[in-house]
C-alpha cells in the first residue's frame, strides 16, 4: 500500500470516528445533520472503495514496474557486458585470424619452399649418382674428381640440411597452425554462445520494454485516477472537519440549553490511556507484523504512515476490548472492512478492524477484556487485526500503552 | 829408318765408304735416342704426366676471408715440393661444380652456394713422392682454417706405383735400344774386323802389333761414337724443342722446352755420350776380338 493510499485511509478513518463519536452523542437537534452526514458517509465510503482499488491497482502497478525496470537494469547490464564480452572475443578472433592467415602464409611458402629443396635435392642426388657412374670431370684428373666428389657431399649435406630445417620448420608451422585453429574454433563455440545467450538477452530486454511499456501505460492511467481520487478525498476531508465542527457547536448548544451551570462548564478534559481504570489488555494473543509510525518499504522504496498497528493471529478469533468503553462506532469502511470504534471517554477511542463480525452494537457499554467481534477465517489459517488507539484525535502507538508480542 | 804409322782412324783409311754408311746410320739412331734420352729426362719417365693431373686440395673452413685464403696459398706456395699453390673462392668452385656437374644450376638459387673456397696445391714432378705429398699435408691439418685436405690418400699409392713402373719400363726401353745398339755396332765392329784382316795381317807382318791396333781401333771407335751420340742428341734436342714448341700440349707430358737448356739435362747428355763412346770402344774391342778367333 502507498503513502499516498495510507494517507487517504487515515484521512477516512479519522473522518468515519469523528462521525461515529457524534452520531451517539448527538443531540435531537442534531438529527438532520447526522442524517446527513450518514449520506456523506456512505458516499465517501463508496469513493474510498473506489480509490483503495485504484489504489492497490497503482501499488500492483507501481511494483510491477519497479520489477519490469529493475529486470530491464539487469538485463541491460548484462547486455553491456556481454556485448564487452563479445567485443574482445571479436578482437580475439580478428587476432587469431590474423595469425592464423599469417601462419597459413608462412606454412604455404614453407611447402614450396620444401618442395623446391626437396626436388633440388632429388636432382642434386640424380646429378651426383649420374656423375659418380659417367665420371664426373676429367678422368685423367683424379684429384679434381676427388674434389668434385666432394664438393657434391658438401653440396647434398648443405642441400640435405635445408631440406631437415625447412621440414622442421614446417612441422613447427603445422603444429602453431593447428593449435591456433583449435584456439579459432574454440574462440568461435564462445562467440556463438555468447551470441545466443546475447540475442536470448535481447529478446528478453524487448519483452520487458513491452512490459515496462504497458505498466507505464498503465500506471500513467492509475496516477491520473489517484489524483482525481485525491482530490475528491481532501473534499470530504473538509466536509467531515466541516461536520466535526458542526458537532462539537451543537454539543456546546446542548450543553447551554441542559442548564446554565453546564454551560459555563469547559469541554472534557482529553485523558490518557494509561489513566483508564483497570489499565488496558491486548485485543488477542497474536503477534504485531505491522508497526506504528513510519516505516519504510524497501520493495517499493516508499515510506508509509501507519496510524495503528496489525495483529497476526489465529483464524477466527475473538477480539476483546482493551479497555471500559462504549461502542461509539460498528460498521464498514473502505478498505478496514467492519471497524469498531469504542470510545473510552476524556477524547480516547480503540479502532479494531478487519473484523468478520461484531459481537456488540452501537451504543452498547463494553468492559474490559470483553469479546466485541471475531476474525474472519482464511485458508492459511491467520487473519489480522487492525488496531488503533486514538487520544485527543491523535494517533498514539499501541505498544507503547498495551503489551503486545512483537 | 823405320818410321811407325799413326794407326788412329785406321778402319776410315782402310775402309771409308762402309764407314760412312755405319756413321750416318748412327747417327740417325742417336737423333732418335737422343730425342728419347731428352723427353725421359725432361718427363721424368711419367713423373710429369702424373704430377700434372695430381693435386693437393686444401678445403678452407667457410668463413675464411679471402685475403687470408691468399696469404695461406702463398704460405704453402713457399714449401720445398711445392710447385704451384692457387686459391680459389667460393664462385669459382662453385663454377667448376657446375661444370662437372652440368644441371645443378637452378638450384642454387633455392639454398645459395654451400661449396668454400679451396686452395689447389701442385706438386714437382720430381717431388712428387709419398713422403713429400705427407709433408704438404700435415702442414695443412695444422692450419685451423682448413676444413679438409683431398690428397688422394686411396688411390695416390697405386698411382705412385704405377709411375714407377712406367718410368723404369721407358728406361728398360731405352736401356734395351742401348743394348741393341752395342750388339748391332759389335756386329759391324767384328764384320770390318774380318773384312780388314788382310790389311790388319799386312801391318802385323811388318810389326805393328796387334793390340796396338785394337787399340787405336776402339779408340777412333769410342771418339767417333761420343761424336756421333753428341751429335745425334743435339739433333734430337732440336727436333724436341721445335717438336714443344709446335705441339704445346706435349709440354704437359714431356715438359717446358727451356729445360732442355738446363745444366742438369747438358750433363745428362754428355753423360750419355760417354756412355755411348764406351759402348763404341768396347764393341769394337769385342768385334776384334771376335774376328780374330775366327781366322785362328
Amino acid at each position: 500500500m502507498t503513502r499516498g493510499t495510507r494517507r487517504v485511509l487515515s484521512a477516512f478513518i479519522a473522518a468515519a470516528m469523528s462521525i461515529g463519536i457524534l452520531f451517539p452523542a448527538a443531540a435531537p437537534a442534531a438529527r438532520d445533520v447526522a442524517a446527513e452526514l450518514r449520506r456523506e458517509r456512505a458516499r465517501l465510503i463508496q469513493m474510498k472503495e473506489r480509490e483503495e482499488k485504484t489504489a492497490l491497482e497503482l501499488t500492483e502497478a507501481l511494483r510491477k514496474e519497479k520489477l519490469s525496470k529493475g529486470r530491464v537494469g539487469e538485463i541491460q547490464e548484462r547486455l553491456k557486458r556481454q556485448r564487452s564480452l563479445l567485443s574482445r572475443i571479436d578482437r580475439k578472433v580478428s587476432v587469431l585470424n590474423g595469425r592464423l592467415g599469417e601462419t597459413e602464409k608462412a606454412v604455404r611458402e614453407l611447402e614450396a619452399e620444401h618442395g623446391q629443396a626437396r626436388t633440388g635435392l632429388r636432382r642434386a642426388e640424380v646429378a651426383a649418382f649420374s656423375g659418380q657412374r659417367a665420371g664426373a670431370g676429367d678422368p685423367w684428373r683424379p684429384s679434381g674428381r676427388e674434389r668434385e666428389r666432394y664438393f657434391m657431399r658438401v653440396y647434398l649435406a648443405a642441400d640435405a640440411e635445408g631440406v631437415a630445417r625447412i621440414t622442421m620448420a614446417r612441422e613447427r608451422k603445422e603444429e602453431e597452425l593447428s593449435g591456433l585453429e583449435r584456439q579459432v574454433a574454440v574462440t568461435e563455440r564462445k562467440r556463438t554462445q555468447e551470441k545466443k545467450v546475447g540475442e536470448t538477452l535481447l529478446s528478453r530486454q524487448e519483452e520487458e520494454r513491452h512490459r515496462l511499456a504497458d505498466i507505464e501505460r498503465e500506471k500513467k492511467r492509475k496516477e491520473k485516477e489517484l489524483k482525481s481520487l485525491r482530490a475528491k478525498i481532501a473534499r470530504m476531508e473538509s466536509v467531515v472537519s466541516r461536520v466535526e465542527r458542526q458537532v462539537k457547536e451543537r454539543e456546546r448548544r446542548a450543553r447551554k440549553a441542559a442548564g446554565g451551570s453546564e454551560a459555563g462548564k469547559p469541554a472534557e478534559v482529553p485523558r490518557r490511556f494509561a489513566s483508564l481504570p483497570g489499565g488496558l489488555s491486548a485485543p488477542l494473543a497474536g503477534k504485531v507484523v505491522t508497526r506504528f509510525g513510519r516505516q519504510h518499504d524497501a520493495t517499493f522504496d516508499v515510506t508509509i504512515e501507519n496510524r495503528g498497528v496489525e495483529i497476526e493471529a489465529s483464524s477466527g478469533a475473538s477480539v476483546k476490548s482493551v479497555g471500559q468503553g462504549e461502542v461509539a462506532f460498528a460498521g464498514s469502511v473502505s478498505g478496514f472492512g467492519n471497524v469498531l470504534i469504542l470510545q473510552h471517554g476524556g477524547g480516547l477511542f480503540s479502532v479494531y478492524g478487519r473484523l468478520e463480525t461484531f459481537l456488540v452494537k452501537q451504543g452498547e457499554a463494553v468492559k474490559k477484556g470483553a469479546a466485541v467481534g471475531r476474525l474472519p477465517g482464511s485458508p492459511s489459517g491467520k487473519s489480522v487485526l487492525y488496531l488503533e488507539l486514538r487520544a485527543g484525535g491523535t494517533a498514539i502507538d499501541p505498544t507503547s500503552v498495551i503489551r503486545l508480542d512483537r | 829408318m823405320s818410321e811407325r804409322p799413326s794407326l788412329w782412324w785406321i778402319d776410315w783409311r782402310l775402309s771409308r765408304g762402309p764407314l760412312v754408311r755405319e756413321a750416318t746410320g748412327r747417327f740417325l739412331f742417336f737423333c732418335l735416342l737422343g730425342f728419347a734420352l731428352l723427353s725421359l729426362i725432361l718427363s721424368g719417365g711419367a713423373g710429369r704426366f702424373i704430377a700434372d693431373r695430381y693435386a693437393i686440395t686444401a678445403v678452407l673452413r667457410t668463413e675464411v676471408p679471402q685475403a687470408e685464403a691468399e696469404g695461406l696459398a702463398r704460405k704453402v706456395a713457399a714449401l720445398p715440393p711445392v710447385r704451384s699453390a692457387a686459391y680459389r673462392d667460393p664462385e669459382v668452385a662453385w663454377k667448376e661444380f657446375l661444370r662437372a656437374y652440368p644441371g645443378m644450376e637452378p638450384l642454387r638459387g633455392a639454398g645459395g652456394n654451400p661449396l668454400p673456397g679451396y686452395i689447389e696445391i701442385r706438386i714437382r714432378p720430381e717431388r712428387l713422392t709419398g713422403a713429400d705429398v705427407r709433408l704438404v699435408t700435415s702442414a695443412l691439418r695444422s692450419v685451423s682454417h682448413v676444413e679438409q685436405v683431398l690428397a688422394g690418400d686411396e688411390w695416390l699409392p697405386r698411382l705412385l706405383r704405377a709411375e714407377h713402373i712406367v718410368s723404369w719400363a721407358f728406361r728398360g726401353i731405352f736401356g734395351a735400344f742401348l743394348a741393341g745398339f752395342f750388339l748391332v755396332c759389335r756386329l759391324q765392329e767384328r764384320a770390318r774386323a774380318v773384312a780388314l784382316a788382310g790389311d790388319f795381317a799386312f801391318l802385323a807382318e811388318r810389326g805393328v802389333p796387334a793390340g796396338r791396333l785394337a787399340f787405336f781401333r776402339a779408340a777412333g771407335a769410342a771418339v767417333s761414337g761420343f761424336l756421333l751420340a753428341a751429335a745425334g742428341t743435339a739433333a734430337g734436342g732440336g727436333a724436341l724443342f721445335l717438336s714443344l714448341r709446335t705441339f704445346p700440349f706435349l709440354e704437359n707430358v714431356i715438359g717446358p722446352s727451356y729445360e732442355l737448356i738446363l745444366p742438369r739435362t747438358v750433363a745428362a747428355a754428355a753423360l750419355f755420350s760417354l756412355v755411348v763412346a764406351l759402348l763404341s770402344g768396347a764393341a769394337s774391342l769385342l768385334g776384334w776380338m771376335a774376328a780374330r778367333s775366327r781366322r785362328k
